[in-house]
């Protein structure tokens, strides 16, 4: 029998919102492998000035605890600094990862970047 | 690197995480095939298996990178008819699974002071059964996964 396996390097692109909102759309594995660089993405924006990191997790294909890690790091790195951090997660898979671990009691898992930023707009 | 052998798969790896996919992606195909028939796992709990392995895989490299040892970690997979058995063995120092300290609870600002702690915790929560095996030459973990 034979099968291939393709890896997928972690990736993403950066949007801007505002001139202090960004929106980072991550693809790939958020794992020990990957989830390192994403920390080093967001470190980059916060000290790029920007307060609000939208984190799109819709083309993640898998996270695990260390990818979970990454991203309460995140969110503790924007409050340390006034800012804030929204997590966009559509894909039911990777949200059960986060409610597996109640954190989906930290952060609101949003269905897409509009109602995110809607949202938070409205708070 | 790997072995298929009746029913199940051995993969040998070095302990770096650019091989954490590889493993995650043999397992979940070793499931999906079943044991000789069509799988009894869904995609669900194949994912979920997928999931406990890169978590203990990810110990194991963690646990070897501690004490600089070098040496190649094992993944066993073994298919049956109502379950799936994986085992992940490492040369790491060794642990113990009960001295894991509880991470605060999620409504607390102490919380996102940890940003590890949760791997033992959902290897436990997804698996119908996760058996640690530590002592000072190495950690074998033992991970069922059934249908749910």
């Amino acid at each position: 029998m034979q099968f291939h396996v393709h890896r997928r390097d972690l990736s993403w692109t950066t949007s801007d919102v505002d001139p202090t909102g960004v929106v980072l759309t991550v693809l790939g594995d958020l794992d020990m492998a990957g989830a390192p660089n994403l920390r080093q993405a967001v470190v980059a924006e916060v000290a790029n000035g920007f307060r609000l990191v939208v984190l799109e997790l819709t083309a993640v294909d898998f996270i695990d605890s260390v990818g979970l890690g990454v991203v309460v790091g995140a969110l503790r790195r924007l409050r340390s600094h006034g800012g804030d951090l929204l997590v966009v997660c559509a894909e039911p898979r990777i949200r059960g990862v986060f409610e597996s671990c109640d954190l989906d009691r930290v952060f609101d898992l949003h269905i897409d970047v509009e109602t995110a930023l809607s949202k938070r707009l409205a708070a | 690197m790997t072995e298929l052998s009746g029913q199940g798969i051995e993969l040998v790896i070095p302990p770096t995480p650019e091989f954490l996919q590889l493993a995650r992606a043999i397992v979940g195909v070793a499931a999906g095939l079943g044991g000789g028939a069509s799988s009894s796992l869904d995609p669900g709990r194949i994912a979920d298996l997928r999931l406990v392995v890169s978590e203990a895989v990810t110990n194991a490299i963690e646990a070897q990178g501690e004490i600089g040892v070098s040496d190649r970690i094992l993944v066993c997979c073994r298919v049956a008819d109502d379950h799936v058995v994986v085992e992940v063995v490492d040369h790491g120092p060794g642990f113990d699974p009960d001295s894991v300290p509880d991470l605060p609870d999620v409504e607390t600002p102490e919380r996102l002071c940890h940003e590890s702690g949760l791997g033992v915790a959902l290897m436990r929560r997804l698996s119908d059964e996760a058996v640690v095996e530590s002592g000072p030459g190495g950690t074998t973990v033992r991970l069922t996964i059934r249908p749910s």
